[in-house]
């Protein structure tokens, strides 16, 4: 898993030209965590993990009483120099919990509407203080880890179907009553790029063309032209994949989408033999975070979806979400290890 | 532990599942890679390569500002900078070489500019030189083709049309700064964004939202070398795009009188002081000026080096608007208000008279009157007209300082005026309580003595003077100083409509304000009165002079010459008059710091206003009371010539009757 890192830590730098430094530095703080969180015992996470969660609820409503303001969100809490965005860690917390919860409860039948109540709590708690701050997407992420863990813990086909239905007739409400005017914009924007006042939608398009003007080799590293993109206000966070396909074109992609699927199998064989239904339960959810976390951010910059601020995984700029990545491959290695203890 | 082993096992299908959903999702992200990179791949690489989309701002032309009779102060007028993005820059040396060449400036100067402005994106402008003559742009226009990277920018430059006249009152614009941001951002709830020019002064601070507008967008396309294509909107691609057209700012009308401005100010020319006149039924301020002054357009174009150091290392102090943001001891224009509150609480009836010997006595201290040898038997017409001192100090000794402080605060004094102009000051009027406060000490009597004539604590802007002698001229009625008439939309719609606002109604008897009145009047229209020689014609003032010193001085002192003083110790000149008389119309204040005496000093600047607005709003008026003086004056012309030819016939009879009576004599 640390080469992973590793790879990731000399790629995602090549973009950041005043920021890499800083980056770099957070790449080395969220090994270091990794590795610290890798020499943990599994049984550990376990044992703790509802103290994690308590904690980090605590910390979510601290953000929301007294954090600091960014951006026209309460998202971090001030500590010295330091800003903590707790919504990060507040998705491992979950998978923590959920991962104990489903490894306690009927461990070896299929879970009903019933048996997902309680699993539904302990996800929607912090979701919900998440999407007052407001955070959206992340709340939404953490909504979607929780189905994926849900589906692997064998939920029933048709609980399965009348959540969809459920899920259908909420977004739909959602988009009337409860999204922002920013939010709602984001999504007008995507089914119509050209019409928006604001320009959001030329963001979309200068994307696009990043991405297509790419072609199979790419340009070469440091050779983006598509120098409009500096007018993005988050070309080394939530854009970085277009300029990733600009310079090394679909080749580059292919290796980069290579790797993610390589890093995902990884976690999902490793769910899949490893001796303890927990650390199977809780890979499934590691697994989920880095998966929706690429193939959301993929999907928004290559048109497919509407823009959401969701980084990718080990490559955008952001020193929360690396070190919750790090987190996520300490744990992963700590399972890892643990299983060869056998 | 075999059994949750096998447990685990149970969800290998689930993890199947899980595996084939990411192997899928990632083929649709690979197949959209596929269809942009490979498919639509050239059409994007030549966009990429030949265009690129880019997004200017369209900045809102700022609001106009008018003069009460439509007469424009500001406009709009575009200026030219030369300009260098770095990101087209090709050939660099050769290129810089050249536009060195065409701005005759050094070459090094411009890659100093260029090494600055390092640290930002390569697609922004960085400005070379600014404010460039058209010879220059044609130039750079027409080598163009030979200069990939270098362009002339329009900028539009606010010009205030009369200068350095009004200036404090228009004030000026320049760029937000960095530490203003966040401040002002809170302050007016508006999104300002680094880039912007705001007001940061005087009309152009007030109304700064009303006068900045809606800035627009537009996308353009450019080529590779930065320049606008001619075929907008040629790629597919941007069709749908929508730009977003500016909104002018609102216009605003000033209640302010342009040639009244040119007047005062020409009025001031060589003075340092400021002049201040309003409508005496509405409080509508007609004039405001303050010297010495500062261009505003300099600001708006960018300020040099040298121009901001000559305003800040000049003592006087150009960019402080005298009129509301320094305030002086009013000095006798000041005993104005002490009569009335002596009349008021009777301690003097109007025509009872008191000796004045030309020094007053209290305790071991001696108080003197401007004119050493007294001026007699006085009352209060007199007090006013002669300005005398010893009169004052009587009423002090009976008159409490609170109830004084009470009538003065009745007019105004010893608050903010609440004109909508910023830094305003509100002078002092003290008080007992005051005291106490500020200084832990009780009052004196003497300190009262002071303050009767308008000396020691006692201080106002010339606003409040102003103000407070219009309230006297329209029988007690305290205004609220108004700057706007109305604000109108580019398309003449009115979007604000000003009205007179009342501050209060002066409760004191007509009895008083009639007999100070009189005083006033006497002041400037009868022979003897203190400002007698600055009269004028044909606007009839009535008004009062005043003296201020600007620190306390020996009796020696106090009665050398005051030209003979070092500048700085000189007294500041006051003179307040509303006119005319009969019906009076405006009350103008000037102050003419260490000008020495009120008479001599700021009456003239008075009188000049005051003539310039007669003539200009009340023609027949003027006319009239011209002729009426004429021939008053005439009259008295007639009269002593008569006495005159009476007097040489007397005396010629007187010396005929010596003769005769040398006659007599030597027969």
């Amino acid at each position: 898993m640390g080469i992973v890192n590793l790879y990731s830590a000399t790629h995602a730098s090549t973009y950041l030209s005043g920021l890499y430094k800083t980056q770099l530095l957070w790449y080395c703080l969220s090994c270091f965590v990794a590795v610290v969180v890798s020499l943990i015992q599994p049984k550990n996470f376990f044992r703790y993990s509802y103290f994690f969660y308590l904690f980090i609820v605590v910390l979510l409503i601290l953000v929301l009483v007294l954090g600091h303001e960014g951006m026209g969100a309460r998202r971090w809490l001030l500590l010295g120099p330091v800003r903590i965005q707790p919504s990060e860690i507040a998705k491992i917390a979950t998978i923590l919990v959920l991962g104990r919860w489903f490894a306690k409860v009927n461990p070896d039948r299929e879970m009903g509407l019933k048996e997902l109540i309680i699993p539904a709590i302990i996800a929607g708690v912090p979701t919900i203080l998440i999407v007052l701050e407001p955070d959206l997407g992340t709340g939404l992420l953490i909504l979607l880890i929780f189905l994926v863990m849900s589906f692997y813990r064998k939920l029933k086909w048709k609980t399965i179907g009348i959540l969809a239905l459920i899920g259908i007739i909420s977004g739909g409400v959602m988009y009337k009553f409860g999204l922002k005017e920013y939010q709602r914009r984001r999504i007008s924007t995507f089914l119509n790029p050209g019409k928006d006042a604001r320009g959001s939608g030329y963001n979309a398009i200068q994307s696009k063309i990043a991405i297509g003007s790419g072609q199979f080799l790419g340009k070469g590293f440091k050779q983006s032209t598509q120098a409009s993109l500096n007018y993005l206000p988050e070309n080394h966070t939530d854009f970085v994949f277009s300029i990733f396909n600009e310079e090394h074109g679909l080749l580059g992609s292919l290796f980069l989408i290579a790797l993610y699927v390589i890093l995902l199998f990884r976690y999902l064989i490793l769910a899949t033999t490893v001796p303890r239904i927990f650390d199977s339960i809780v890979m499934v959810g590691m697994m989920a975070l880095v998966f929706w976390h690429t193939i959301i951010n993929m999907s928004m910059v290559t048109g497919l979806m509407p823009i959401v601020g969701l980084p990718l995984p080990f490559m955008s700029y952001g020193g929360s979400s690396l070190l919750t990545f790090g987190i996520c491959n300490g744990i992963a290695t700590s399972i890892s290890n643990s299983r060869n203890l056998f | 532990m075999f059994s949750e082993d096998d447990l685990v096992r149970q969800h290998k299908h689930r993890a199947d599942i899980i595996g084939n959903i990411i192997i899928f999702s990632f083929v649709i992200i690979l197949a959209r890679l596929w269809y942009l990179q490979i498919y639509r791949g050239d059409q994007f690489r030549l966009f990429s390569l030949e265009n690129s989309l880019r997004k200017e701002v369209i900045k809102a032309p700022r609001g106009m500002i008018y003069s009460r009779n439509n007469e424009m102060l500001i406009n709009n007028i575009p200026r030219f900078d030369a300009i260098v993005i770095p990101q087209y820059l090709k050939n660099k040396k050769a290129t810089l070489n050249k536009l060195a060449q065409i701005l005759s400036i050094d070459m090094d100067d411009i890659k100093k500019i260029l090494r600055k402005n390092r640290g930002q994106a390569r697609y922004r402008p960085i400005i070379i030189k600014k404010n460039i003559s058209l010879k220059e742009v044609a130039v750079i226009e027409t080598e163009n083709n030979k200069m990939p990277g270098v362009e002339v920018q329009t900028f539009i430059s606010r010009e205030y049309r009369d200068k350095e006249i009004g200036a404090h009152l228009l004030g000026y614009i320049s760029e937000i700064s960095q530490s203003q941001l966040p401040r002002y951002r809170k302050r007016d709830n508006f999104s300002y964004k680094l880039g912007d020019w705001i007001g940061q002064s005087g009309i152009e601070e007030k109304f700064d939202l009303y006068l900045r507008g809606e800035d627009g967008f537009e996308f353009v396309e450019v080529d590779a070398r930065g320049r606008r294509r001619r075929f907008v909107k040629s790629n597919a691609l941007f069709q749908g795009i929508e730009n977003k057209v500016s909104t002018p700012g609102n216009n605003i009308r000033l209640t302010v009188d342009r040639d009244l401005q040119i007047e005062a100010f020409k009025a001031l020319e060589g003075k340092t002081g400021s002049v201040v006149g309003v409508d005496v039924k509405t409080g509508e301020v007609l004039t405001m000026v303050s010297n010495p002054a500062f261009d505003p357009t300099q600001f708006s174009k960018g300020l040099t080096a040298e121009y901001w150091n000559e305003l800040r290392n000049n003592e006087l102090n150009p960019l402080r608007d005298r009129v509301i943001q320094e305030h002086y001891s009013p000095g006798s224009t000041f005993k104005t208000f002490t009569a009335i509150a002596a009349l008021e609480e009777k301690i003097v009836t109007a025509d009872e008279e008191m000796m004045c010997r030309g020094t007053f006595r209290l305790g071991r201290r001696i108080f003197h009157d401007w004119k050493k040898s007294g001026h007699g038997m006085t009352n209060v017409y007199k007090s006013l007209k002669r300005s005398v001192d010893v009169y004052y100090y009587n009423i002090a000794t009976k008159l409490d300082i609170d109830d004084l402080a009470k009538y003065a605060k009745m007019f105004g004094f010893g608050s903010k005026t609440g004109i909508t102009l910023s830094r305003e000051t509100k002078g002092l009027i003290p008080t007992r309580e005051w005291k106490r406060r500020a200084r832990g000490e009780e009052w004196q009597l003497g300190e009262t003595l002071s303050c009767v004539i308008g000396q020691s604590y006692i201080l106002a802007t010339p606003l409040q003077l102003a103000l407070s002698y219009a309230a006297i001229a329209n029988n007690g009625t305290l205004y609220k100083p108004m700057l706007v008439k109305e604000i109108f939309s580019n398309t003449g719609e009115i979007v604000k409509d000003f009205k007179p606002q009342k501050v209060g109604e002066i409760e004191v008897s007509e009895a008083s304000l009639k007999a100070v009145k009189k005083g006033l009047y006497q002041v400037v229209n009868e022979k003897g009165g203190t400002a007698w020689w600055y009269r004028g014609r044909g606007i009839q003032m009535a008004g009062k002079t005043g003296t201020s010193q600007v620190r306390s001085m020996t009796s020696k002192e106090l009665f050398a010459k005051c030209t003979d003083m070092p500048y700085k110790d000189r007294h500041h000149g006051i003179f307040v008059a509303y006119a005319p008389y009969d019906d009076p119309k405006i009350a103008v204040a000037a102050v003419i710091e260490h000008g020495c005496s009120g008479s001599s000093s700021a009456a003239p600047v008075v009188r000049d206003v005051i003539t310039k607005y007669m003539k200009k709003y009340h023609p027949n008026t003027y006319q009239k009371i011209y002729e009426k003086e004429k021939k008053a004056y005439l009259a008295e012309l007639r009269k002593q010539q008569r006495l005159k030819k009476q007097k040489e016939r007397e005396e010629a009879q007187a010396s005929e009757s010596t003769q005769s009576s040398g006659d007599q004599e030597s027969e």
